[in-house]
């Protein structure tokens, strides 16, 4: 993931957000898109299988 | 040591419950002290947002007649309690300390507040809470953030800042916080009270703000671990209108109290807090002198080692940013500029996110937890930091500090496990310093009897802040 961001990229992000930003608070965000590309490498260690994103359903008699 | 002798006046849950069982202590004037206290302290700690003098003596005179006519229905009858002010009270504000939520008078009770005055406690007041519970302090909200009482030019931490200032200075006994990240427990460090984050779905969520759906954990605060035992027995137990209770049974919290510990194996996670991010001096010697003192009351120590705190960081910063951009989506696109500033920029980050960057936290979250479960193999508990250090000014607080500074509570959070903050003595300025002791999932008794053990073997329970 690069660290940076560039204008377009962020201005799409943040239309597809439905945020509505001022230059200041998109220059803010640029300037901690590097923290964000970091921790999204961090969570792409090399894993098994199983590590998916299971979750359990509650099925009980008031379900069936 | 910092602070003045303990005063009489302000007693623990556990003293007032055996003094109100015996007729010693009346709940009218238990909670008359308390709003005395309020009235005399909170213009510095702003840690009200709103106190409910008169309902509060309601109860107590309630309480107090329940008790002369029959005895105490439990030991938390008559006490006075502090409620965090994202929790959902009947005809009482709850404005999550935003503007956007002046004038929100919900029409019932969250679960947490009906199981607490279900127990019998009396409400002095709904706490302050950082914005949605998050991102403070803010000086752009209606009401100003909470004080520490140790030193009131110093930061509380958050969000649960109100619940952690009001008990450290004696205007309530206990409260509810909340924790998504730490924040019961960072307020507890800061404050030098005891906080626990209970396992994951332990205490129902129903009723209470939203701040990460999959990270969001409710418990309570008190001045000691045996306190938290007590409202924790209140606040545990299954509860359908929240989708990740858990149903299992639920143990007595205080049964193992005053066992001793010998024998007990306790793992250090050493790297979290000599290398990952460097403690500060007065903290580390709090740590070294609970591993000693958990030692000399017959634990055996242990290291143990996990993934970096960075890891735990990034997995637990992207989930949380992301399901809290979920949960506030429609306001963040209509009516972000009526968040303070510092929510604006947490709600932002969420736009930065992508679905696969937070299914890849997700996945990463299944592994850090397979890996905790084997490192605590073989172990009762593993201890750690809850904070680097005392408790920074409240105007130096660095508004992106989740990416200068990893948390030493956030990777206890992504795994789910209970975690205790409790108080590990003071530092260079005379502020408190903690120590955070983790348990297996549902194992509270046994975290409960190691903070237990701790506390009465040192000297810091006798201690309030000078102000108190």
């Amino acid at each position: 993931m690069p660290a940076d961001i560039s204008n377009e990229t962020l201005d799409f992000l943040l239309a597809r957000a439905g945020l509505d930003l001022t230059p200041a608070q998109k220059e803010e965000l640029k300037s901690v898109y590097a923290g964000i590309a970091a921790m999204a490498d961090r969570v792409r260690k090399p894993r098994g299988i199983m590590a998916e994103p299971a979750h359990a359903y509650g099925f009980n008699e008031e379900n069936l | 040591m910092p602070g003045a002798a303990i005063s009489p006046g302000i007693p623990t849950i556990a003293e007032a419950a055996r003094q109100i069982a015996a007729k010693q202590l009346s709940p009218v004037e238990l909670t008359r002290a308390c709003l005395d206290r309020v009235r005399k302290l909170d213009d510095q700690l702003h840690a009200f947002v709103l106190v409910t003098e008169e309902r509060a003596l309601a109860e107590a005179r309630q309480a107090e007649a329940a008790i002369m006519a029959g005895g105490p229905r439990g030991p938390l009858h008559g006490i006075p309690i502090g409620l965090k002010d994202i929790v959902d009270t009947k005809g009482i504000p709850t404005t999550c300390g935003s503007k956007i939520l002046q004038d929100n008078i919900p029409d019932a009770d969250a679960a947490c507040a009906e199981t607490l005055a279900a127990a019998g406690t009396v409400l002095i007041g709904k706490t302050t809470t950082h914005e949605f519970a998050d991102g403070g302090p803010s000086f752009d909200l209606p009401k100003p953030p909470a004080r520490n009482p140790w030193n009131t030019e110093h930061f509380t931490a958050g969000s649960s800042s109100g619940t952690g200032a009001a008990i450290a200075a004696g205007l309530v006994l206990g409260g509810i916080g909340t924790d998504t990240g730490g924040s019961i427990r960072g307020p507890a460090a800061l404050c030098g009270i005891a906080g626990i984050k209970p396992t994951y779905g332990l205490v129902s969520r129903a009723g209470v703000a939203p701040a990460a759906f999959s990270l969001d954990h409710i418990g309570p605060m008190a001045w000691t671990a045996e306190d938290c035992a007590l409202m924790l027995q209140a606040l545990a137990g299954y509860d359908p209108r929240d989708p990740a209770s858990a149903d299992r049974p639920v143990p007595n919290y205080t049964a193992a109290l005053g066992t001793g510990i010998k024998g007990l194996k306790i793992g250090v996670i050493h790297h979290f807090h000599e290398v990952d991010y460097k403690v500060s001096e007065g903290t580390q010697r709090g740590i070294d002198g609970a591993i000693s003192t958990l030692h000399d009351l017959g634990a055996e120590i242990r290291e143990v080692q996990v993934s970096p705190m960075q890891d735990w960081q990034a997995c637990g910063s992207l989930i949380s940013m992301t399901e809290r951009a979920a949960a506030y989506e429609e306001w963040a696109r209509t009516r972000l500029g009526d968040f303070s500033e510092r929510v604006q920029r947490r709600l932002m980050l969420g736009a930065l996110v992508s679905g696969v960057d937070y299914v890849q936290a997700v996945r990463r979250r299944r592994e850090l937890r397979a890996e905790l479960k084997a490192a605590m193999a073989g172990l009762d508990i593993v201890l750690t930091a809850a904070a680097p250090a005392e408790a920074p000014k409240i105007d130096n607080v660095p508004v992106w500090d989740m990416f200068d500074r990893p948390s030493f509570t956030i990777p206890f959070n992504v795994a789910g496990y209970p975690a205790i903050s409790v108080c590990g003595g003071y530092g260079e300025g005379g502020l408190p310093v903690a120590v955070q002791l983790v348990a297996k999932p549902f194992a509270e008794p046994t975290l409960f009897r190691v903070a237990d053990a701790f506390e009465k073997a040192t000297p810091y329970r006798n201690t309030r802040p000078a102000l108190a």
